[in-house]
């Protein structure tokens, strides 16, 4: 257990994560406003579960967690990219990034 | 020895060849080559039958088999086709075939007017006297109830004959239904039976007999005697296919069919199954005392009314019906009182002359274009001399005068009545008695009605001609079978030769001294039933030749009585209200609601029900991120409650 | 032999693969516009046979300080994956010919992609470790969110495309925070080390559990099962068709050795706890599949809902939780992919006049203007239907059977009564084929999608045959993966 740990204990990494989490995940359902809202309430996900790894790292003064929060950036990026220009993509064909507007196919 | 079981086995296969050919290739070969077919089979069966009596008389009816075929071999079940060698079945055989050939040859004239073909008529006659002959030579219940059912369908399809005549149709299903109902406590009576003694094979019955005599059965909180049960059930099994009284409805009706058949099946041989089966169940019947008188009941009352019914009958046929129906009550009287020798004397000479009497109408008949009220015809004595010379010998055969067949069987079963001297056994007497006054008067009323006075259609009268030779050649035969059968027959059936002639075919019972006694009633006893005869026809002649209007008025005069005897005692309308009018109800009930509510129901309400569901399936797919995105949650959450307090 | 070398032998399929890919790569750029297509198609078929030898040839051993495992079970996954990678690549080479020279074709990364993709499902098969898993499950996903939306001008490409990624990101997101709070119990992600820590434990503790619970989510969305189902259906109609053929093959595939691996290794002690988890969501899908998908009538959609109920069948042999059963599941998959990518050939090649039509009433008197095709389309539907002797029949038969050994009664009779539900529209399309007077003829299809679809078609009919290898090989799958 390091230092930073020990000083106020797993607890409050823990709350942290998971708030962040469900801020997140909330974010991805509530808002009415624009997709990219959805693409930065994805990378908090992801965030929290990397303030998850590293806090749990530090605990168990096991190093592979924070070797796996490194890939999980580099993923987290190359998602974000991919994100943004399916975005873009459906932007020029649809002309609108309103959540409510993507609703061409159903049933 | 081996001659007579090969004759015998010969006598009773060479029928179901003939009809399983002409039947089955009736329609390619053509009406005549069937017919060829179907009477040669049946002339050379009746040589080998009647070969195969003279023969088993020569060297002795000690019962022996012929085995065919194993049948059913199912744990302790065993039934198979065999033939029973001995007098009983023989004696029946020969009769059975003799009656048939004729009858087949009759049909050749008789049928001859049909715009159908008839090969699959002559089809069914031998089919028929193939299932009879089956019933006869059986060696165990199984391959009797065979035939039972074999003769009962034959004769569902030869009533339902003519197909196209609703009457006809409806004839038949009712034979067949009301037979079924009586077949159903046959078939429990042969259950017990297994259940009782283990086999089904006679001889090991019989055996068996003397150690089950205790054996009980308890119904209703009554513990009844298993014999008695057993006889009983075999009897109203006998009551259904012989037409006894509660379920004779069916003989009248099956009128419908030919006159060929009503000769054969409904005089001579299928209602006389019943009385064989109760002679051939003699060994159990005689244990079975309560039974019997049951059967001298049922037999005496059959008898009586019967005969009141016939005396009014218009139709010429129906007349003849309601006479067999009680003469097959004289019969079941004579086993009741345990005299089932004078039954089966009874039985053949009845055979010779009822047939030649429904032949003789049907002569008749031929002869007036199909016209059968008798009220429609007269004075067709000139016209048709034969007939009207075979139908007096038939008529006096049945009255019973001295020497004619009927005079020796009749006469048998009265004595053996009067003899017996229980109280039932002389209530059978007394109806007996007036019975035989009630036959003559209404076979002389055929006779003067059809062949004297004067013609109501004088036009008919005009047309009439006498029959074809092929009908008349068996009319002569029979004639001469209902003159001197019961002379020839009555030393071996019921007389010294009895005990020779038997050989144990028929069992009595040690304290059954029956057949001796009935040689010793008082002269006057013995006479009573000649004198009711003669007084029978004598009042036929004053009621309807020397003053013609008096049965018109009698009718007028006692209306609700002649109604009520017009209407075979309202025994159909009964019926009606207590049977069918429930059962149609019950059907009805069971294929609306039942089949078409619930049955097909069930399967509509599904496919209703699965389409709702899948409408409200994919209703939520609403094709919204958000939607989607909180379902997953709700999913995940439920999944997680779901594993932590599972 | 030196840990490197081993490590290279083991990962050779993997490492030959990817570097294939960039070459291809490189090799599409480097063709002048519009022509890159074919090439690097046929590169790309080239490249999965290849590493289809590799994989059968590659040893079983333990690499890469314990992130990468290869055995008998792995190299059945991959095969899977391979084939359907390969079927797929197949398909959208027949779908380019006969799209030609529209604006919109298909461009020359989309086998790559497909490429990558399967490399991904390879990687998730071999999986020792939550690292490998989450890597090469982002591999995978990624390149299929781009798949789905390279029709650049249809809209509804760019909304599935869309859709998945949204939602798929939310399920990764979802995964990795589980595999986080599992990582938190055990102190360490290899799956050795959590099977020890889980034995050791006793007591299973409530964070944990979360976190399995958490890890199930994430790949039941891989795999479209209710309720977390729901971007399949619009997913696969706006997706080009050759991808949704790829998307309900070799992600299917990676995503159930995944389950299978980490379920039965890690998480096997723990079996009676998440048994009813994926018992409910086998019968959920189940029953779903079947119910929603008899009012739909475009035929791209209904395959999303049948595949939908097919997932739910095969989580019936993960359901049993015995070996029994993750044999039953690896045959149904094989089942599943032959019959798969057949129907898809087929809906790839409904063209009328050159454009596409993807609706069920187009396939109209199939029966009279194209014989061929409707009597292979026919077979696949019978045999999804479960019908014997075709393929679909022992896939069932076989999950049925271990779900009812594991006594898991219900499951069997949701499931009877399901398929008895959707066998519907499985035969309504047949009846739509064979009984309706025709539509407009079809165009003919494309030799290749003929080449994928009869094949498929025979293999689905003579599925009986290969039955028996199969099971062999899939009970030493089984057994690897046990032991």
């Amino acid at each position: 257990m390091t230092p930073a740990i020990a000083a106020i204990g797993l607890g409050p990494y823990l709350v942290v994560s998971a708030a962040l989490l469900v801020l997140g995940v909330f974010g991805i359902f509530l808002n009415r406003k624009n997709v990219i809202i959805i693409l930065m309430s994805m990378e908090l996900i992801l965030l929290s579960a990397n303030l998850n790894f590293v806090a749990f790292s530090s605990a168990h003064a096991d190093l592979s967690g924070q070797i796996m929060v490194l890939f999980v950036l580099t993923i987290a990026a190359a998602e974000a990219a991919i994100g943004l220009a399916i975005v873009t993509v459906y932007f020029r064909n649809r002309g609108s990034i309103q959540v409510e507007d993507v609703t061409m196919m159903k049933g | 020895m081996q001659t007579d079981l090969h004759l015998f086995a010969v006598a009773i296969l060479l029928p179901l060849a003939g009809a399983a050919v002409a039947g089955l290739g009736g329609r390619l070969m053509g009406d005549a080559v069937a017919k060829i077919i179907t009477l040669g089979c049946m002339a050379i069966a009746t040589l080998c039958g009647v070969g195969a009596l003279y023969g088993g008389w020569s060297a002795g009816f000690a019962p022996r088999a012929v085995a065919l075929a194993d049948w059913v071999n199912a744990g302790g079940f065993h039934a198979t086709w065999t033939l029973r060698f001995d007098t009983l079945s023989v004696t029946m055989t020969a009769m059975v075939l003799c009656v048939s050939l004729l009858v087949h040859c009759y049909s050749l004239g008789y049928m001859s007017h049909e715009t159908m073909p008839t090969y699959r008529f002559f089809s069914y006659l031998s089919l028929f006297t193939f299932a009879m002959l089956m019933l006869v030579s059986s060696n165990d219940l199984i391959q009797l109830f065979f035939g039972w059912e074999g003769v009962g369908l034959a004769s569902y399809l030869l009533i339902g004959y003519w197909y196209d005549r609703p009457s006809a149709t409806a004839a038949a299903i009712k034979a067949f239904v009301v037979n079924r109902v009586a077949d159903l406590f046959f078939i429990v009576g042969i259950g017990l039976i297994y259940v009782l003694f283990h086999t089904v094979q006679y001889d090991q019955i019989f055996a068996a007999v003397p150690q089950v005599l205790g054996a009980y059965y308890p119904l209703f909180g009554t513990a009844f005697s298993m014999i008695e049960v057993i006889c009983f059930l075999l009897f109203v099994g006998a009551m259904g296919k012989s037409a006894q009284l509660f379920f004779h409805t069916w003989l009248p009706d099956a009128m419908e069919g030919p006159t060929p058949v009503s000769a054969l099946i409904h005089a001579a041989t299928m209602v006389t199954a019943g009385v064989f089966l109760m002679a051939r169940m003699s060994p159990l019947l005689e244990f079975a005392p309560q039974t019997r008188l049951f059967v001298i009941f049922i037999g005496a009352t059959t008898c009586f009314f019967a005969a009141t019914v016939g005396m009014v009958q218009p139709d010429i046929k129906r007349t003849i019906a309601y006479s067999t129906c009680s003469q097959l009550g004289y019969m079941f009287a004579a086993v009741g009182v345990g005299a089932y020798q004078a039954s089966v004397f009874h039985l053949t000479t009845h055979a010779f002359f009822k047939a030649l009497l429904f032949l003789g109408a049907g002569s008749v008949i031929h002869a007036v274009h199909d016209e059968q009220n008798m009220f429609r015809m007269g004075g067709l004595w000139k016209k048709l001399p034969l007939t009207y010379a075979v139908m007096w010998i038939g008529s006096l055969a049945l009255a019973g005068v001295f020497p004619f067949a009927g005079y020796w069987s009749k006469d048998a079963i009265l004595n053996a009545l009067w003899a017996s001297g229980s109280g039932m056994s002389q209530y059978a007497w007394v109806l007996g008695t007036i019975t035989a006054f009630i036959t003559a008067f209404y076979s002389w009323r055929l006779l003067f009605l059809v062949f004297h006075g004067a013609p109501a259609d004088a036009h008919l009268r005009d047309a009439a001609h006498e029959s074809p030779a092929a009908m008349t050649v068996p009319l002569v035969l029979l004639a001469i079978g209902a003159v001197v059968a019961g002379v020839a027959l009555a030393p071996f059936y019921i007389g010294p030769k009895q005990e020779l002639f038997w050989d144990g075919a028929i069992f009595n019972a040690p304290a059954n001294t029956i057949m001796e006694t009935l040689e010793n009633v008082p002269a006057l006893i013995a006479l009573l039933p000649s004198i009711a005869g003669l007084a029978g026809i004598a009042l036929a002649y004053v009621f309807y030749v020397a003053s013609p209007a008096l049965p018109a008025s009698m009718a007028r005069s006692f209306g609700p009585v002649y109604r009520f005897l017009l209407n075979k005692w309202y025994f159909d309308e009964i019926y009606t209200v207590i049977f069918v009018r429930p059962y149609a109800a019950i059907a009805r009930a069971l294929w609306k609601e039942g089949d078409e509510g619930a049955v097909e129901g069930l399967p509509r309400d599904l496919v209703r029900a699965t389409a709702t569901g899948a409408a409200e399936a994919v209703k939520l797919q609403t094709g919204s991120i958000a939607i989607y995105a909180f379902t997953m949650l709700a999913g995940l959450v439920v999944l997680l409650t779901v594993a932590l307090c599972g | 032999m030196s840990d490197s070398a081993v490590n290279w032998t083991l990962a050779l399929p993997e490492i030959a693969l990817a570097l294939s890919g960039l070459v291809i790569l490189v090799v599409g750029v480097l063709q002048r516009r519009g022509e890159g297509f074919f090439p690097c198609a046929m590169l790309t078929i080239a490249a999965f046979i290849g590493c289809g030898f590799l994989v059968v040839l590659s040893p079983d051993g333990v690499g890469y300080a314990s992130t990468f495992v290869n055995d008998s079970f792995a190299r059945f996954m991959k095969i899977l994956a391979l084939a359907g990678g390969l079927l797929a690549t197949v398909v959208t080479v027949g779908y380019r010919r006969e799209q030609g020279t529209v604006s919109d074709a298909l461009p020359f990364e989309t086998p790559i992609l497909m490429l990558f993709s399967t490399l991904g499902a390879m990687i998730m098969a071999s999986s020792a470790n939550l690292m490998t898993l989450f890597v090469g499950l982002e591999l995978s996903s990624l390149s299929i969110y781009i798949l789905c939306a390279l029709e650049r001008d249809r809209v509804a490409s760019s909304e599935a495309g869309l859709k998945y990624f949204v939602l798929g990101s939310l399920a990764s997101g979802i995964l990795l925070y589980g595999m986080s709070l599992v990582y938190g119990y055990a102190g360490t992600m290899e799956y050795g080390g959590l099977i020890a820590a889980i034995h050791a434990g006793g007591e299973i503790p409530a964070g944990l559990m979360v976190g399995i619970v958490f890890v199930v989510v994430g790949l039941c969305f891989k795999l479209s099962a209710v309720p977390f189902h729901m971007w399949t259906p619009d997913v696969y109609q706006g997706a080009p068709t050759p991808v949704t053929a790829y998307m309900a093959g070799a992600p299917k595939f990676a995503a159930f050795a995944l389950f299978l691996r980490v379920m039965v290794g890690p998480f096997g002690m723990v079996a009676p706890r998440w048994q009813i988890l994926i018992e409910t969501v086998s019968m959920l899908s189940m029953v779903y599949g079947a119910f929603a998908a008899i009012p739909q009538t475009d035929i791209k959609r209904l395959m999303a809902y049948s595949s939908i109920g097919h997932m739910g069948y095969a989580m019936m042999g993960l359901a049993s939780a015995s070996s029994a059963g993750v044999r039953a599941t690896l045959i149904y998959l094989a089942a599943y992919l032959v019959m798969n990518a057949g129907v898809f050939a087929g809906i790839a090649s409904m063209r009328r006049k050159g454009r596409e039509v993807t609706a069920i009433a187009d396939l109209a008197g199939l029966s009279k203007t194209d014989p061929g095709m409707a009597a292979a389309l026919a077979i696949f539907m019978f045999s999804m239907v479960g019908a014997p002797p075709l393929a679909g029949f022992f896939g069932k038969f076989m999950v049925f059977a271990a779900a009812w050994q594991a006594g898991l009664y219900v499951l069997v009779c949701v499931g009877a009564v399901s398929s008895i539900v959707g066998a519907y529209y499985y035969l309504r399309v047949v009846k739509v084929m064979y009984f309706d007077a025709p539509a407009e003829g079809l165009d003919r299809p494309a030799p290749s999608l003929l080449f994928v679809s009869g094949g498929m078609g025979l293999a689905t009919v003579f599925f009986i045959l290969v039955l028996g290898p199969l099971m062999t090989m899939a009970q030493q799958a089984a057994m690897a993966l046990a032991g």
